[in-house]
């Protein structure tokens, strides 16, 4: 059985724009599958209703059984929990500590009082820096966030992911900020987190040679629809000016 | 909408005409001909009339609008352009005469010999002020500080909270949350508009002529300001942050708490501190009208035209103030 069940998706922002027009696929776990696709294809829309920051406006969203399309109050909590995101910004609070960071990661699992009073438990610090180790800035616990640099702040926001112990991990365009030193290595630890732990990633990117390297399966979108799906392998270059444009060129990140 | 627009620019192009009209015709020309002259209210209301029904013409024959220029930036081009600066022109200068008709500027009672004599005495008391009062004098003004800062204090806990309800980001997520927004906002708004000193007059009069009558007009004001100034914090907060939240699964206080907070401490404190300062100066107006303090003990001397003694109080404000001033922008920017 899939992990998660997408059928038929539709998005439509309140100003009337489109972006998701009938999207269906299907994720297994343990996937790690890329969505391409030009500026305003509608890649980050799809992240968001996957986690649920955005509600579909038609069709479904179902994972492990439960369909979450329209979830609400605790349920959507919930759901939103079990599913990490990190994103090209980072967004993490950059006035509080690393360790602060990624105690955030547990707020969905925290009653709000007990959080708000700091109440974290022993097990939970115990966890956090764990995490912080596996991403390799254990070190950093204590500074304040804003005060790394980016490739360390996309780290200890994948730390923020771990915490929640995801079993979807949502990634919208994590190195887009970042130098092709600190992108490799920011994608090898998803990589990591991926073969090692089994969590599912979804990640959009925007360089195919990333692409290629990081993907087990490649999903293609243009202007809200599904153009390509399949293996990084398929993407020829005729599938490539399908999916950026007759025009298009590709750039090399090594 | 579109139409709503038009009668909105065509209400200005109307009002432009008839004001220009009545300035013309009631304030301007009874002043150059004679002070005493009066037109029959018939002749009146017709020019009246014909100088907005002029405009109202103008505005729908020909693309020149006021209305339009200044609701919406709309611009004709070529002789409708010229025509509409030239009414601008017209606008603005018979509102200056008219300015200066009716506040009664007078170079020459400004520059009159007893005017100056009056003056140079006044200020001569104020430069040799009278230093027996000194002790009641900064005691009144302890009183004015500690006004301002108690008003302050329990203001911002009040706004703290309200202003999340005042904020456009945090409750445009649902119909409740519009609707709560939109009257809150226009709730402070009227509390904003109403100046301290009418509060003060309110409150004197229901927990009577003191420092506590003062501090509560302080406070309303308070709310009412630091409120709004929160709130468009808040609005402008970076999304990022709120969305890798509320991606957790915090809910929204949580969201609220450790993703909004953290971007607005640092300019509510900023704010919060200003206010104070503003507070000492507003406390001593309120003074004036029985709020107590330094600005009642004012209005006592000069009631008694005791020049000295209010020289004294005048020094004693100022230097105050000054210090208040620059302490607080020091602060400020150290927080910056
Ligand atoms: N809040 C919004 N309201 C209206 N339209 C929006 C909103 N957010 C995004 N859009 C539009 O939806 C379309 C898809 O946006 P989306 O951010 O999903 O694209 P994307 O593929 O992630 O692009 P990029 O590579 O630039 O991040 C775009 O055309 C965008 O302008
Ligand atoms: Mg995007």
């Amino acid at each position: 059985m899939a992990l998660l069940s997408v059928r038929d998706l539709r998005h439509t922002y309140p100003n009337g724009f489109s972006a998701i027009k009938g999207l269906s696929f299907d994720v297994t776990a343990g996937e790690f599958l890329v969505v391409i696709g030009l500026s305003g294809s509608g890649k980050s829309t799809l992240l968001r209703c996957i986690n649920r920051l955005l509600e579909p406006t038609s069709g479904s969203i179902t994972m492990n059984g439960t369909d979450v399309t329209h979830c609400v109050g605790e349920d959507l909590r919930r759901h939103r929990s079990s599913i990490g995101m990190i994103f090209q910004h980072f967004n993490l609070i950059g006035r509080h500590t690393v360790l602060d960071n990624v105690l955030y990661g547990t707020l969905g699992r925290t009653p709000a009082w007990a959080s708000i009073t700091r109440k974290f438990t022993k097990e939970q610090r115990d966890r956090a820096l764990a995490n912080l180790d596996i991403v390799g800035i254990a070190d950093k616990a204590g500074v304040r966030a804003d005060s790394l640099s980016g490739g360390q702040q996309q780290r200890v926001a994948i730390a923020r992911a771990l915490m929640q112990e995801p079993s979807i991990l949502l990634a919208d365009e994590p190195v887009a900020s970042l130098d092709p030193a600190t992108s490799h290595s920011v994608m090898k630890y998803l990589e990591r987190i991926n073969k090692e732990f089994g969590t599912t990633v979804i990640c959009n990117l925007h360089f195919l040679s990333l692409v290629r390297q990081y993907a087990s399966r490649v999903l293609a979108l243009k202007s809200g629809e599904a153009v390509f799906e399949g293996s990084p392998l398929e993407i020829t270059d005729e599938w490539f000016r399908t999916i950026y444009g007759d025009d298009a060129v590709e750039v090399e990140i090594r | 909408m579109k139409a709503l627009r038009t009668v909105f620019a065509l209400g200005i192009d109307v009002l432009v005409g008839a004001y220009v009209t009545s300035a013309c015709l009631f304030i301007i020309m009874p002043a150059m001909i004679s002070d005493s002259i009066s037109i029959p209210s018939p002749y009146g209301a017709i020019s009246v009339s014909i100088g907005s029904i002029l405009t109202l013409l103008l505005s729908v024959g020909s693309k020149v609008s006021l209305g339009r220029a200044v609701l919406y930036g709309q611009l004709p081009t070529g002789r409708a352009r010229s025509i509409q600066r030239h009414l601008a022109w017209i606008t603005f200068v018979v509102t200056v005469i008219s300015g200066w008709i009716v506040t009664e500027i007078s170079p020459i009672e400004f520059f009159s010999g007893q005017g100056l004599a009056g003056a140079g005495r006044i200020f001569g008391a104020l430069f040799t002020p009278e230093f027996d009062i000194i002790g009641e004098a900064l005691s009144a003004m302890m009183e004015t500080v500690f006004t301002a800062f108690m008003a302050t204090i329990i203001a911002v806990p009040v706004s703290f909270v309200l202003s999340f309800a005042a904020a456009r980001n945090v409750m445009a997520t649902d119909t409740t949350g519009r609707i709560v927004y939109v009257v809150l906002r226009a709730l402070l708004n009227i509390m904003r508009s109403m100046e301290p000193i009418i509060w003060a007059i309110i409150f004197s009069v229901w927990v009577g002529i003191g420092p506590f009558a003062g501090m509560l007009a302080l406070v309303v004001h308070t709310i009412a300001s630091l409120t709004k100034q929160y709130s468009e914090q808040i609005e402008d907060v970076n999304d990022g942050p709120i969305e890798a939240i509320s991606a957790t699964g915090a809910s929204r206080l949580q969201v609220l708490w450790f993703a909004i907070v953290p971007q607005c401490v640092i300019p509510f404190l900023s704010f919060t501190i200003y206010r104070w300062d503003i507070n000492v100066r507003m406390a001593t107006i309120i003074g004036f009208v029985g709020g107590g303090g330094i600005g009642y003990l004012l209005t006592q001397y000069q009631g008694l035209s005791r020049y000295h003694e209010v020289g004294m109080l005048v020094i004693i404000i100022t230097a105050v103030v000054w210090i208040l001033d620059v302490i607080s922008a020091r602060v400020r920017a150290a927080l910056k």
